[in-house]
């Protein structure tokens, strides 16, 4: 096993199938995903933001979620679960190969879809489903690219994808009309369930649900994102990941170039009666400029500044989704 | 028991079939296809029948003309053949139609209706 090196995933997927590897392509990333490859022929994929095989059947009552949970216990070990199901006359052929097929098209344009995303390849790995289906990677390649384009021609903001959905509270306009799939998830929709949470509370394929909210979002009934770059006069300056932008950082200035008067804000973290900070500076020497960005001092029990503290926690990127499906789909047995 | 394969299979041995595929609607993507499809492109022919299904099942009223009511099949017919859409209604979440193309002299349209309707049930049901 390598360590991930960022590349783009559908590149890999070709490249695999050329040699006709047999084992699992992971994409990490947000949301990434899985791509299980038999031979080089893809046999099965997953996806946090696409609802699984077992997920389907048990949200739409298919199944009965113990049912589901014995053919896993049974069945995982010897990555059979999808054999023993049709074994035991719950399921048909034909079911569950529409479904396998549903959700491996659907999860694996959310792995497929980045353009460049931390891949690795394991090889050997084996679905524990089992195999049910060979599809042609190019075909699941050529269709998740597909998929991207059509979501832009309803809407061209990929935010909608991955922010939680609010609906608006007064319809734009005085008459409006909607599909059964666009009302229940206009009902759902709280302001904290992403697209994603909606597509598993609901048991529907994860790009269904975000072509949906592309339409309503096209309609207007639900709240355009939050832009990142609100006022265009101050223009944030790209940042590592877990640090954020010095406030007081000053672009160095160009060599030769008109000298431009440069704003700085006033301190956040200064007392209200202190003096505000003498402005215009002078452009630092472009040594200390470079250095990593550094938070500004904060008085003791002051919160993080708001553009850091809404920034999500780092997914881990080791997290095995397969466990921590197993163990929701155990919970929910409970129930 | 008849899986996809099995079930176009079934579908080219209508009299009269020239293609058969199973067609996402929502995306427009063919999930399966056997045999011919207009102008050789299976997944051009699954983009239109598609936007045909979405037509009358979203954009148009006519299936909320009465409560509870559905949408089962589509029949467009040209000169030259038939082309049959029967909807495929799965208990989990799915948006599949079956699709076959037949022959406007050698096929028979009520056989094929009736051959569509238990194919697609059968491909659900135990």
């Amino acid at each position: 096993m390598k360590s991930p090196t960022s590349a783009a995933p559908g590149g890999l997927l070709t490249r695999a199938a050329d040699e006709r590897r047999t084992g699992a392509l992971v994409v990490g990333g947000a949301p990434g995903g899985t791509v299980y490859l038999a031979e080089g022929l893809v046999t099965y994929a997953e996806s946090s933001a696409a609802p699984g095989v077992g997920e389907l059947l048990t949200a739409s009552g298919r199944l009965a979620a113990r049912t589901w949970q014995a053919a896993l216990d049974a069945g995982t070990a010897q990555a059979r679960v999808g054999r023993l199901l049709l074994d035991q006359g719950h399921i048909t052929q034909g079911e569950l190969e529409l479904c396998v097929l549903g959700v491996t098209y659907d999860a694996a344009y959310f792995a497929l879809a980045r353009g460049s995303a931390p891949v690795n390849f394991l090889d050997g790995a084996v679905h524990w489903l089992g195999e049910v289906v060979r599809v042609d990677p190019a075909a699941v390649a050529r269709e998740a690219r597909r998929r991207a384009r059509m979501l832009d021609e309803i809407y061209p903001n990929p935010r909608i994808d991955t922010v939680a959905v609010t609906p608006v509270p007064r319809p734009p306009r005085e008459r409006v009309t909607l599909t059964a799939a666009q009302w229940e998830l206009l009902v759902h929709a709280d302001g904290q369930r992403t697209p994603a949470d909606l597509a598993l509370l609901l048991g529907r394929a994860g790009y269904a649900t975000i072509q949906e909210l592309r339409r309503l979002a096209a309609l207007g009934l639900i709240e355009p994102p939050a832009e990142r770059t609100a006022d265009p006069a101050f223009v944030r300056l790209p940042r590592a990941r877990g640090s954020s932008v010095d406030v007081q950082r000053v672009t160095p200035a160009a060599p030769d170039g008109p000298t431009v008067p440069i704003v700085v804000p006033a301190r956040p973290g200064l007392a209200s009666g202190d003096p505000p900070a003498p402005a215009p500076r002078e452009p630092e020497p472009a040594g200390p400029a470079e250095r990593p960005p550094r938070l500004a001092r904060r008085k003791p029990g002051a919160r993080l500044p708001k553009e850091i503290a809404a920034e999500p926690a780092p997914v881990h990127p080791g997290t095995d989704e397969v466990l921590l499906k197993r163990i929701r789909t155990a919970l929910r047995a409970l129930r | 028991m008849p899986g996809v394969e099995n079930c176009l299979q079934e579908a080219m041995a209508i009299p009269g079939a020239i293609g058969a595929s199973i067609v996402d609607y929502t995306t427009g993507f063919p999930v399966a296809t056997t045999g011919a499809a207009p102008n050789e492109d299976h997944e051009a022919a699954a983009a239109g029948t598609a936007d045909v299904v979405q037509a009358a099942q979203s954009r148009s009223l006519f299936v909320s003309a009465v409560p509870h009511d559905l949408l089962e099949d589509l029949i467009i017919t040209t000169a030259g053949g038939y082309h049959l859409l029967r909807l495929v209604r799965t208990d989990f979440d799915s948006r599949l139609v079956l699709y076959v193309w037949l022959d406007r002299v050698r096929g028979n349209l009520a056989v094929a209706r009736r051959r569509m309707e238990r194919l697609a049930d059968e491909l659900i049901s135990t």
